[in-house]
């Protein structure tokens, strides 16, 4: 179980279960940067771009890509925090494990209401669950990072759970 | 603007029309940007090949995107994405197609709407699914 020293898992980083992953951060969604978005994935649903279609569909207004809410909060970094591999050095809390690589496992999302074009929208992270497990190759973690999306009227707009796998 | 489905028009096991993408590498650079993503591994190919990889990759979330349009555009206007899963299980490569396939797993009515429950992944031409995931939407009924 993760709960034995000499684990993958070290007692301070499961001691982090339910705690934030850093400071809340909050960014608006503008017309431009989801209409970027949007074209870049090649997602071109009038919703996005036609304020007259979205509020045919039943919107309030011109609407961003359901899952857009994680990058516009996203903040810029000067060049120089850029490491070998191209991240960013970010100053999110490090959660000390003792593997060797991380892997993106999987998101799992719950959307509650739609993120619009002009909504300012606050992201706080918190890791959700850890564990060990045993696979084929060996033992290996499995971390639950939970993001909630929330607007300036208090409303969830999305929850995104994100799977990481170390080994 | 597109036909609306309706719930009366869904039934258990019945397969959604397949959606493909072939990102180019410029789509690859254009999400990076879009994104505020520098990370080597959708740029740099002699990066990638370090870790690895035979190219560059295409983004995990963008290819949650996909699964994401592919789910939004058959749901239509009027549809609503509730949830929506994946799990990345295989890396994408760009200048190939990988084709999203779906099929209906559950409906249910409540609240004056329907619930679809689907079962949507995303393969390679090779037919192995890189990114298997499940999605609930709600869909109007007619009249």
């Amino acid at each position: 179980m993760a709960e034995e020293t000499g684990g993958l898992i070290p007692p301070e980083t499961l001691a982090m279960v339910g705690e934030l992953l850093g400071e809340p951060v909050s960014a608006e969604i503008t017309a431009k940067e989801a209409q970027r978005y949007a074209q870049a994935v090649g997602d071109l649903d009038p919703i996005y771009f036609d304020e007259a279609a979205a509020k045919a569909a039943g919107y309030r207004g011109l609407v961003a890509p359901p899952t857009f809410v994680s990058h516009v909060v996203v903040q810029g970094q000067p060049l120089d925090r850029l490491r070998e591999d191209g991240l960013f050095r970010t100053g999110a809390r490090a959660m000390p494990l003792r593997v060797r690589r991380s892997m993106f496992g999987g998101e799992e999302w719950d959307f509650l209401e739609p993120a619009c074009v002009g909504d300012t929208i606050t992201a706080e992270s918190r890791l959700k669950a850890i564990e060990e497990k045993q696979g084929g190759s060996g033992a290996f973690v499995l971390t639950t990072r939970e993001t909630t999306y929330t607007n300036r009227r208090g409303e969830v707009v999305a929850r995104a759970r994100q799977i990481g796998i170390a080994r | 603007m597109s036909a609306q489905i309706c719930y009366e028009d869904v039934h258990e096991g019945m397969e959604l029309p397949a959606m493909v993408k072939n990102a180019s590498r410029a789509q690859l650079f254009l999400y990076s940007a879009a994104t505020w993503n520098p990370h080597r591994i959708h740029y740099d190919k002699d990066y990638a090949a370090t870790e690895g990889h035979p190219d560059v990759l295409v983004h995990g979330p963008l290819q949650g995107a996909w699964l994401s349009q592919y789910v939004t555009s058959w749901a239509g206007p009027r549809g609503r994405m509730l949830n929506l899963s994946w799990q990345n299980r295989r890396s994408g490569l760009p200048e190939r197609d990988l084709t999203f396939r779906g099929r209906v797993t559950r409906v249910s009515r409540g609240g004056g709407r329907g619930v679809v429950d689907l079962e949507v992944w995303e393969e390679d031409p090779d037919g192995n699914v890189l990114m298997p995931g499940t999605a609930r939407v709600s869909l109007p009924l007619k009249g």
